[in-house]
């Protein structure tokens, strides 16, 4: 497990060296101020659009290097937004150069129409840079379809290449190029297409609560390694009477077997999660992961567990797993008893383990009342706070804590959100 | 980042607007060449074949690029052995064999300094 410190630093540090790479092997001598800032810009971008590529892809050992799937893709956003920005700012600066004297040559510069293939590729993969990102920020559009105009971002950064390549720069564009495609092949076939998942069979599917059924998954081949508190993606393929989504999704783990099977809670929160809750005993699905270290490591202080709705899953799994070692406080929270999953079995584990102790409260359709839900500080010093649950409660739950004196080193939660 | 991502859109669509505005505002150069332009020998031109002091003649004009080769977006390896000589051949066919476009043809007015001698205008 990697310390906090080198966690934070990883990608921050991937990143800037993406970036400064190409910047250093190109940096302009004896031009003007404007055009070097140009040409820099451009280089700038291009680097870190390969450090956004390289955090997209989904592998444990990668993920674990680069301290969890959900700080790669936090950071495959940023650096794919940044990118774009000082992309855009690329062609700007070039013609900016010579704008002041020749405004003529300053729009020519900038002009799909007076310029040969290398400005029109340019163009093109701006367009699409923006076009994707557009897509990507429409978080109302279905998954499926998303998922599809997200892609548009791949071939932007190919044919920005193309640009450079038209400009007659073929010395590193050509092996960038050829990076490129292998990236964008290696998330395809590996991720996507589901080389690098496992096969697995549904065994059962239960309802747990409304809208939450748990799916036991048996392998069929050699199972994954999983720790409770992890989450795997998972894709649901037809058979047995079900037609599947054939999409991964990230789902946390609520059990982990001797024999490697795997039983996981899944919330109808999209379209393909509601109709998994109809889901049939002998679905072939497979299973990539595990992935996350949320209950990872933890030390032997008191701890505190906020869990909202389906958030409450990761515990549930760790409590399933045998008696706790360290006296833990966990608030769950829901919108109704008919919604809360595990609510009865908590409730069960709580009476038999001396050192959990339940506060499980409805709240309605309300934001939770934190200020009267969380320990007041003396309570919570010593103690490791971790969150789960929907995005909103996360931010205000860390919020609070934060208001509690709660140092940001103590409160651990993760983001599912992979759009 | 969404309100960047907005913000930063807007703002490049406004100034690439703006410069199309300013450029179409100026009257196209009329690329004729004065009538008392300096003919250059061919014995001249080859005394420029330096990267810091490049001529070359192009379509029966001369050229002085000493200036704009940095600028250039190729590798010096692939412009510098055409300072000092009749480069036509070189400008139409760059890279795999395209012409440079109307862009550079316009760009390479501002450079021309005058007509290589027994060369028509």
């Amino acid at each position: 497990m990697l310390s906090p410190a080198r966690n934070r630093l990883t990608i921050p540090l991937l990143l800037l060296a993406s970036t400064a790479a190409p910047v250093f092997w190109a940096l302009p001598e004896d031009l003007p101020p404007l055009r070097s800032l140009g040409i820099i810009l451009g280089w700038a971008g291009c680097g870190m659009l390969f450090g956004s590529l390289l955090l997209m892809l989904r592998e444990t050992w990668l993920s674990h290097w680069l301290g969890g799937l959900a700080g790669m893709y936090r950071w495959h956003h940023r650096a794919g937004v940044i990118a774009y920005v000082v992309l855009l700012a690329h062609p700007l600066a070039l013609a900016a150069d010579s704008l002041p004297a020749f405004p003529d040559l300053a729009w020519q510069t900038l002009s799909p129409f007076a310029n040969g293939w290398a400005v029109r590729l340019g163009w093109l993969s701006l367009l699409l840079l923006m076009f994707g990102l557009a897509a990507t920020f429409a978080s109302r559009i279905p998954y499926r379809i998303w998922r599809w105009l997200h892609a548009a971002l791949g071939i932007g950064v190919v044919l920005g290449l193309g640009h450079l390549l038209q400009l007659g720069i073929d010395e590193p564009v050509l092996p960038l190029l050829a990076l490129a495609v292998l990236l964008l092949a290696w998330r395809f076939i590996r991720d996507d297409a589901g080389l690098a998942a496992r096969p697995y069979i549904v065994r059962s599917a239960t309802p747990i609560a409304d809208g939450v059924v748990e799916i036991s998954l048996r392998p069929l081949a050699q199972p994954i390694a999983a720790d409770a508190g992890q989450f795997v993606l998972v894709a649901f393929h037809s058979g047995a009477g079900f037609r599947g989504c054939g999409q991964f999704h990230p789902f946390t783990i609520s059990s982990i077997a001797g024999d490697g099977e795997i039983r996981i809670g899944v919330k109808a929160l999209g379209d393909c999660t509601r109709h998994l809750q109809s889901i049939a005993t002998g679905v072939p699905a497979r299973v990539h992961g595990a992935f996350g270290h949320f209950l990872a490591g933890r030390p032997t202080t008191a701890q505190l567990w906020l869990a909202g709705g389906i958030g409450v899953t990761p515990f549930v799994a760790l409590l399933r797993g045998g008696p706790l070692h360290q006296p833990t406080t966990l608030i769950y929270l829901y919108r109704s008893e008919t919604d809360a999953a595990y609510l009865r079995e908590l409730q069960t584990l709580a009476a038999t383990d001396r050192l959990l102790s339940l506060h499980a409260h409805a709240t309605g359709e309300e934001p939770p009342d934190l200020a009267s839900l969380l320990p007041a500080s003396h309570d919570l010093s010593n103690r490791e706070c971790h969150v789960c649950g929907p995005p909103a409660m996360v931010a205000a739950v860390r919020k609070a804590l934060c208001q509690r004196g709660i140092t940001a080193r103590h409160i651990h939660f993760e983001n599912f959100d992979f759009r | 980042m969404r309100r960047l991502y907005v913000y930063a859109t807007g703002v490049f669509w406004l100034l690439v607007t703006t410069v199309a505005i300013v450029g179409h505002g100026v009257p196209e150069p009329t690329g004729h060449p004065p009538a008392s332009e300096r003919l250059i020998p061919l014995a001249e031109l080859a005394r420029h074949a330096r990267p810091d002091d490049c001529w070359m003649a192009i379509r029966g004009a001369v050229h002085d690029l000493g200036a704009y080769l940095p600028e250039h977006p190729s590798q010096p390896s692939v412009v510098v052995p055409w300072c000092g000589r009749e480069a036509t051949e070189a400008y139409e066919s760059k890279g795999r064999g395209r012409p440079h476009s109307p862009h550079a043809d316009e760009l390479l007015t501002r450079y021309r300094i005058g007509r290589l001698a027994g060369e028509q205008p």
